[in-house]
């Protein structure tokens, strides 16, 4: 029985697919072809490589078995699956952020965040007592409070450049993201064996990133 | 593209009508009587008993004194509901129904359910007994499945033993559902040390084989409860390890419901993305009823059995 893994497509797989790549598993994986679909005959593994929004839809659907994808996308689908290893790869923070200098928002009971993860916008927001509006972006969510079309975005936040050049700031860091694997409920049942394997074989090489970095 | 036609549908019916048939039969012959279950329920009635349950996703009806019914979402909890109110002690009731469940799940979400409950009797070998029943009935189906069997006693001893409040809890309890090992890590790390917190952080390894398990208790913290429900399951693995090799053991099973009290089981069939059978001992959900009545069943998920029986028409 193959092991059938998701992979996130962007630089999240790369990493991924580089030490999977290392450990000698993997290597007919071409990301520059066109294929999505890469299977290692020799480990027994099938690769997929998937938006990565998409490979926590696919895992909690039994359709493969593990797959790698962001605590942000974990945090915000809610899905039922197991988080069985965090990685030291895809390593960011969700934030708070907003225009430089206009932290404080006392005027408005109702504040307006635009994101593109409204699920844990709203839970952070009710533990803190703040009402919200969630107003829901797919992209360049920098550009939502200079537009003036909310109060504060979360989002995101690596290096903090990006933030800069539009002139915003940090007001608060919610959430520290890395990149996690993770497993459908009933693959790990009858895999359990192959999974944990497979996710001992990574952490060696994980571990090294964690000193690189 | 041909979209699903009388005749599928009928054909589908026809398949699910022998299935049920079958499993009545087999759940006749092991000395279990029918029973028909109520689909609706008094709301308040059910979510103090059940108080687990997801209050918003219960479908609610109102009936014309305007006094508020759903539509069941628990086979089980409404057969105690309506038995233990006037139980007499010495009663031994071996059921089983067909029925269905309702639960908001984008929109209105039926599940057709068949079941066996077990009232009244506990000796040594009762959860073995209705085990096997569960055995036997995947066992018609199919050999590529699993069952994993886990026991409330244990996580509530350790759980209990950590005194921890309400927030952690939860946190707690959800990180060990989920899994994340290095999380439950780091939060328990935080948190003042006590003892229990080491058997805690290696609740995800207590899992598998249960030989294997046993070996990783070893030095570490236990208590009275914890004991008894490692006791338990010893004596099934004892019943069940020259009999069948497809059952494991997970000491971490955490249960969406809240009454399981004791052994608690699931059954899995590769491939299937749900559990096919779900069940366990419930003997302290009916001392609520001021009656110490001990309690097992199971239930069998049809709809999740039928994606793997039924081929389409051929």
């Amino acid at each position: 029985m193959a092991l059938t893994v998701a992979i996130p497509k962007g630089r999240l797989g790369d990493q991924a697919i580089k030490m999977f790549k290392s450990l000698n598993i993997g290597e007919i994986i071409d990301e520059k072809s066109r294929k999505l679909i890469f299977e290692d005959t020799e480990k027994n593994i099938k690769f997929m490589l998937l938006k990565n929004s998409d490979v926590i839809t696919y895992v909690e659907n039994g359709i493969v078995d593990i797959g790698i994808s962001g605590k942000d996308m974990i945090m915000e689908e809610e899905a039922d699956i197991f988080e069985l290893y965090k990685m030291n790869i895809g390593k960011c923070k969700m934030s708070v952020a907003g225009i430089k200098g206009r932290k404080i928002f006392q005027e408005d009971a109702i504040l307006k965040v635009a994101t593109k993860f409204p699920n844990i916008a709203k839970k952070y927001f009710e533990t803190k007592g703040q009402k919200i509006k969630v107003i829901k972006l797919n992209g360049s969510i920098e550009l939502a409070p200079i537009l003036g079309l909310c109060d504060v975005i979360v989002d995101l936040v690596e290096t903090g450049n990006t933030l800069k050049a539009n002139g915003l700031e940090i007001f608060d860091d919610m959430y520290s993201i890395n990149a996690m694997i993770i497993s459908n409920k009933v693959s790990y049942k009858f895999k359990r064996k192959e999974i944990k394997e497979l996710i001992e074989l990574i952490r060696r090489e994980d571990e090294k990133y964690d000193k690189d970095n | 593209m041909n979209f699903l036609k009388i005749e599928d549908e009928i054909n589908f019916s026809q398949t699910l009508y022998k299935l049920k048939r079958e499993i009545e039969n087999f759940l006749h012959n092991e000395g279990y009587m029918n029973i028909e279950p109520s689909i609706f329920e008094g709301y308040d009635e059910f979510t103090d008993v059940n108080f687990r349950i997801d209050k918003k996703s219960t479908v609610k009806v109102f009936d014309n004194s305007g006094e508020i019914l759903i539509l069941s979402p628990d086979i089980t909890t409404g057969i105690i509901n309506k038995f233990m109110t006037r139980w007499e002690l010495g009663l031994i009731l071996k059921i089983f129904y067909y029925g269905k469940t309702y639960m908001f799940s984008n929109g209105i979400k039926e599940k057709r359910q068949m079941g066996v409950e077990l009232i009244g009797e506990k000796n040594e070998n009762t959860d073995e007994s209705v085990l096997n029943t569960a055995l036997k009935i995947i066992n018609k189906y199919t050999d590529d499945y699993l069952i994993e069997i886990g026991n409330s006693k244990f996580l509530k001893g350790l759980i209990e033993a950590c005194l921890f409040n309400k927030v952690d809890y939860d946190n707690v309890l959800n990180l060990i559902y989920v899994k994340n090992k290095q999380a439950l890590k780091e939060y328990l790390e935080k948190l003042p040390y006590r003892e229990p917190i080491s058997t805690l952080l290696n609740i995800l390894d207590l899992e598998g084989n249960f030989d294997e398990i046993n070996r990783s208790l070893n030095g570490l913290y236990m208590n009275d409860l914890m004991k008894e429900g490692l006791r338990e399951l010893y004596n099934i693995d004892e019943f069940f390890k020259n009999v069948t090799n497809k059952i494991t053991y997970d000491l971490s099973m955490v249960s969406e419901l809240s009454y399981y009290d004791g052994i608690i089981f699931r059954g899995y069939i590769n491939g299937i993305n749900k559990e096919i059978i779900k069940g366990g001992r419930y003997d302290s959900f009916t001392e609520q009823f001021r009656f110490n009545v001990p309690a097992i069943g199971f239930s069998i998920e049809l709809d999740e059995l039928m994606k793997y029986l039924y081929k389409g028409v051929i």
